[in-house]
């Protein structure tokens, strides 16, 4: 009795996250009537505007992930290393993005970088560009953080650190030789979360007017039948890839087996 | 003048002085060792030699140039840690030919340097593989090979036997000494382990409350102690009261006869004085390699025998104190009883007068 009822539990939870996703995918093939096809892929990938919005959240993506690792793996590594007692607070900073809404950070960005403030960002392209990249930084801290955060407390990076400085090495050459490498799973895993959180944004590059993929699935939801259905999918798949290849990563680091 | 001088070095950390007034010259090829428990300022002192700690008083020079200040990465000291300390994500190769890579040492040069020291460590086959692929002594070896390769001045080695088992740990032991003559580097190891610090070096520090208590030969640290807590710290020791008789002559009372020790003593006629004797200095009357000279002899009472392989502990009660008597496992001897009665001797020429 006991094993029908764990059974019931597991085929609700089943049924309750997976039949809408069957009934997006269902759906998303149905453009063609009488018949399943994949036509409404096809009409997403063909249009241009998914093609410059896809491509310009992707390079954002980028850049705000190097960014990320650029801003987060030393400062993490320092935190660590020599002001251990600041964790607490630098932990609380970083959980900061998870509990003030996207729509707050944005409004204070653009009151604080407006044109006729000291800092003008958003009075030219590129400057909204890198006040956007910034503000996805800032998104995608709290799993950045605490991605590389996790990487760094596998290591014993006191002792790596000093053997590397009794071997001449400076601190660029520590963080790039010794301790990013010995990082670099947990960087990626971080990577791929922000990747997923920059392609799906909606909020940041709304109100910045920048030609992102977020509001083009928005623009597609509101004006287009199939379409939207399709990009949900597309967009499922994209962030379980990136799940996947955190899943995935480890295994193609020789050194990280042992750690399996 | 010394190849490497710490004079007066100090450490404090807050109000905590670890290190108090430390002094030491280190010749060039000598294998020194710090020795001495938890606590005692022993890696301290290691640690600001490597430029890791910053001395709060006190100079650090190394043939002449004083590294005080000096950044470790400058400084040009090889050191081992007891964690191994190996760079996870690079190969055995790798790891030994990184310090030849900052130093801009050319490819060819250095692949024949890491030969060469891999050779040398005897793992000369094992340059391909990733530091999780070894035993926790060949990742050990490699950290000193690492260490070795860029030719430092100074070899540093921070309680590098400690988390090996034993048997490696002697074998090993033996290894690190013998590369260190071959190379002739001056050599600083860190332990607690008195048998690692007498069997290695060319003279031992023993460190106590941030200070060195004595400094000397293994031999001179072993048998003649210059204070309480180096006699108690290096090898087991019994203790005994003896009343003086004739200080200029040497002479103290113990268990009613006189003993004439090895040299005059300091104190009054009539006071007490405290002495040491070696477990391996006491002898069980009658039993093979017995004192030569004059010899002592008090009757005791066996209350604990403890089997230790070669050597067997007895554990003796002679006129109310309490005594260790360490004699050799022999096949044609078996050893007394507990509550066996039986004569020790021993010649009071090995007595060791204990400082305060």
């Amino acid at each position: 009795m006991k094993r029908f009822w764990s059974w019931a539990a597991f085929g609700f939870g089943f049924c309750y996250f997976f039949l809408p996703m069957v009934g997006m995918v269902e759906f998303s093939l149905r453009m063609r009537r009488g018949t399943y096809s994949l036509d409404a892929y096809r009409s997403v990938l063909g249009d241009p505007q998914f093609q410059a919005t896809f491509g310009y959240s992707a390079v954002m993506a980028l850049l705000t992930i190097v960014f990320g690792v650029f801003v987060v793996v030393p400062t993490v590594y320092w935190v660590r290393l020599k002001l251990p007692r600041l964790r607490p607070l630098i932990e609380f900073i970083t959980l900061l993005p998870l509990v003030i809404p996207p729509i707050v950070i944005v409004f204070g960005y653009i009151r604080l970088f407006n044109t006729s403030s000291l800092l003008p960002m958003t009075g030219s392209a590129f400057g909204t560009d890198v006040l956007l990249m910034l503000g996805y930084s800032v998104l995608s801290l709290p799993y950045m953080y605490r991605a590389v955060d996790t990487g760094l407390a596998a290591i014993d990076i006191s002792t790596l650190t000093e053997a590397a400085q009794s071997l001449g090495a400076s601190w660029p050459v520590i963080l790039l030789r010794v301790i990013l490498p010995n990082v670099l799973v947990a960087v990626l895993s971080g990577a791929f979360l922000t990747f997923a959180i920059v392609i799906g944004e909606y909020v940041f590059a709304a109100l910045l007017n920048r030609p992102a993929f977020g509001p083009f699935m928005v623009w597609a939801g509101g004006n287009k039948a199939y379409e939207p259905a399709a990009l949900a999918v597309m967009t499922f798949a994209l962030t379980w890839g990136c799940m996947a290849l955190i899943q995935l990563v480890p295994r193609l680091f020789k050194h990280q087996r042992a750690h399996r | 003048m010394a190849f490497l001088d710490l004079s007066n070095l100090q450490k404090s950390f807050g109000g905590n002085h670890v290190v108090k007034s430390f002094d030491l010259g280190i010749g060039q090829g000598e294998f020194v060792s710090l020795l001495g428990p938890s606590g005692c300022g022993k890696t301290t002192v290691l640690r600001m030699v490597a430029g890791f700690e910053t001395p709060s008083a006190g100079a650090i020079v190394i043939d002449g140039q004083d590294i005080t200040t000096q950044r470790p990465n400058q400084r040009n000291i090889g050191m081992v840690f007891q964690a191994y300390a190996l760079f996870p994500n690079l190969t055995v190769a790798q790891n030994v030919g990184f310090g030849l890579r900052i130093q801009g040492v050319a490819a060819a040069e250095a692949r024949a340097r890491v030969a060469e020291m891999l050779a040398l460590i005897g793992l000369p086959d094992l340059g391909a593989r990733y530091p999780y692929q070894l035993s926790g002594g060949q990742q050990q070896r490699v950290a000193l090979a690492r260490a070795l390769a860029p030719r430092p001045r100074v070899l540093l080695l921070d309680e590098p036997l400690s988390a090996l088992d034993a048997k490696i740990r002697v074998s090993l032991r033996a290894e690190i000494r013998e590369i260190q003559q071959k190379l002739g580097i001056t050599t600083i190891f860190v332990t607690h382990d008195q048998e690692e610090a007498l069997s290695m070096s060319d003279r031992v520090v023993v460190m106590n409350d941030g200070r060195a208590e004595q400094i000397g030969t293994p031999f001179q640290i072993y048998s003649q102690p210059s204070s309480r807590f180096v006699a108690n710290f290096v090898g087991t020791l019994n203790t005994l009261t003896a009343t003086i008789l004739d200080p200029s002559a040497g002479e103290v009372g113990m268990a009613g006869q006189a003993l004439r020790l090895s040299a005059p003593i300091q104190g009054a006629k009539g006071s007490q004085i405290a002495l040491a004797l070696r477990p391996e200095a006491l002898h069980l009357q009658g039993h093979k390699g017995a004192v030569l000279g004059q010899i002592t002899t008090l009757p005791a009472e066996v209350t604990a025998v403890e089997f230790m392989g070669a050597v067997i502990r007895l554990r003796l009660q002679s006129g109310g104190q309490a005594l260790a008597l360490d004699t050799f496992n022999r096949f044609d001897h078996a050893p007394p009883m507990v509550g066996d009665h039986v004569a020790i001797e021993f010649n009071p020429r090995d007595l060791i007068v204990l400082a305060a």
